[in-house]
């Protein structure tokens, strides 16, 4: 390992490139499929309200409604949505508070996390309040632990376990926050939003019967 | 609020895929190379092309954050690390963590680790305060993208929403809700009608903007686009020397120039290397010394 001094840039290069591919491709599945002008519209305005919420809570490390957000967002609009809303909320987030390399890994941790609140949800949207506050605070950790890795790859040499740990370490009392501030977010908002969602997203699907066609069954 | 402020600087005058290309470059530069003087010299380009930008107090933010990793990268590095050989600091023998050895070494590849971090930082930095977000949407989304349309629409929504927030919070209060109260729990408490009212709000809106789109025909046929951007000498320029640059750093980073060997012992530095460091800085600093001429010479200034 230590003959190649490329070893850890190429695996930081790697990761991101490996990164930005599948955020690619859930990109174009987005584009693929077709999503009517209002889903277009509540996911722009999810997202740019889970990017709002990162503002007054910048200051405390770990703490922000944005991963409830993307969550609950998920779990009621599907998994496409949620990514979505998870990765532009990131984006546009960062272009008020300014990027840097964990945008792209955020773009995913938080689309990830809205893919998988809508796994959790499967087909019976019935809102499991217990299991989506555990998945909230499992999220909380789990975003830490993506967002160690460009961390990890990009700057310490060699990669061993000893250092791997060292790293996630190192973040777990603001990943713990993250948890703890997911959880709450959850327990407080988590019914009451999923409530409002759940009325936009019935509106979202409303379709419209052909009255001619109607007529002529008469 | 958005953190990109137009300014009457070079850089942020240059056509978006320009400017894009050059941060790009930089980015993959500091990528492949962990060589110290090839990261330093990146580093100074940099840096002197975010001072000719006028965005140095806003690098200052991003170098005050970039202490606290910086310090984290020399954390790891010095206490997990035992592959070099030049012991600096023996300290006591610690549970999981061993013998402390702090060696010259690992606080070397810290340092360079730190230097890599500051170019990709500097980067962004330069994309978030000198590309403005408009021109870039408008060359991601010039065909349609639905993608792209989220995007734009949440970039005008943020502060819509943040004037929202604040709107709804100076109603309450106007009801009588106090929002001074020292108790955090009843203080969050009365902050739940306000993100519910916010919530809601802001999807009905986005309802109404669904049918704005719909009235005015969206999705119907395939999106016009109209955009009209000179290339300009100044564009044409700056390419010129990013190009040249980008192709001079992969070429050294597959000729092996890229890599350094940190450990067990430092890897002594040649001249050449200086030289080449200095060369490849060269073709990095030069919207900086641009920049400086088109302040200073009028007649540039028309020129390019």
């Amino acid at each position: 390992m230590q003959d190649n001094p490329l070893f850890s840039a190429n695996w930081a290069l790697t990761s991101v490139v490996f990164l930005c591919l599948v955020i690619a491709a859930f990109f174009w599945s987005f584009e693929r499929r077709h999503a009517s002008t209002k889903v277009i519209t509540l996911i722009a305005t999810m997202a740019a309200l889970a990017g709002v919420g990162r503002v007054p809570f910048a200051m405390i490390p770990g703490v922000q409604p944005t991963t409830f957000l993307v969550m609950i967002t998920g779990y009621v609009f599907g998994s496409r949505a949620g990514f979505m809303v998870g990765a532009l909320a990131a984006l546009v987030s960062n272009f008020f508070l300014g990027q840097g390399p964990w945008t792209p890994w955020q773009m995913f941790t938080w689309g990830m996390s809205g893919f998988t609140a809508a796994l959790l949800a499967g087909k019976d949207k019935k809102f499991k309040r217990r299991s989506f506050i555990i998945l909230a605070a499992f999220w909380g950790y789990l975003f830490g632990w993506i967002m160690n890795i460009w961390h990890w790859v990009g700057f310490i040499y060699p990669l061993t376990w000893e250092t791997f740990l060292a790293t996630y370490l190192a973040s777990f009392p603001f990943d713990t926050l993250h948890a703890v501030g997911n959880a709450t977010f959850s327990l407080l908002f988590g019914k009451t939003f999923y409530n409002i969602l759940e009325r936009f997203r019935k509106k979202c699907s409303v379709t419209l019967s052909d009255l001619h066609s109607m007529d002529r069954s008469k | 609020m958005l953190a990109y402020k137009q300014q009457k600087k070079l850089f942020h005058s240059l056509r978006c895929e320009v400017a894009l290309c050059y941060i790009a470059s930089l980015i993959l530069l500091s990528l492949l190379f962990s060589h110290p003087l090839f990261l330093l010299a990146l580093f100074m380009a940099l840096n002197m092309v975010i001072l000719s930008a006028g965005i140095a107090l806003e690098w200052l933010s991003y170098l005050k954050f970039s202490l606290l990793l910086i310090f984290l990268i020399t954390l790891v590095n010095s206490l997990f690390v035992r592959a070099g050989a030049t012991i600096l600091f023996r300290g006591p023998h610690l549970p999981i963590i061993g013998t402390i050895r702090v060696t010259l070494e690992s606080l070397c590849f810290s340092a360079g680790m730190g230097i890599r971090l500051l170019v990709i930082l500097g980067a962004f930095c330069l994309f978030t305060y000198a590309v403005s977000p408009d021109k870039v949407l408008k060359i991601l989304g010039g065909r349609g993208s639905k993608t792209m349309l989220a995007l734009s629409l949440s970039l005008r929504l943020f502060p819509l929403l943040v004037d929202d927030f604040a709107r709804i919070t100076e109603a309450q209060r106007c009801r009588g809700v106090s929002f001074q109260t020292r108790n955090r729990r009843q203080r969050f408490e009365k902050y739940i009608p306000i993100l519910n009212t916010l919530l809601l709000s802001s999807l009905e809106r986005s309802f109404q903007l669904a049918e704005s789109l719909q009235s005015r025909g969206f999705g119907i046929a395939k999106r016009s686009s109209y955009r009209e951007e000179l290339w300009r000498p100044r564009d044409v320029l700056v390419l010129l020397s990013t190009v040249p640059g980008i192709a001079l750093g992969v070429a050294l980073a597959l000729n092996g120039w890229a890599g350094y060997r940190y450990y067990p012992s430092l890897q002594p530095i040649e001249g050449l290397e200086m030289m080449m460091s200095a060369f490849l800085g060269l073709f990095f600093i030069f919207p900086a010394l641009l920049n400086w001429g088109w302040e200073k010479w009028q007649f540039l200034r028309l020129k390019i």
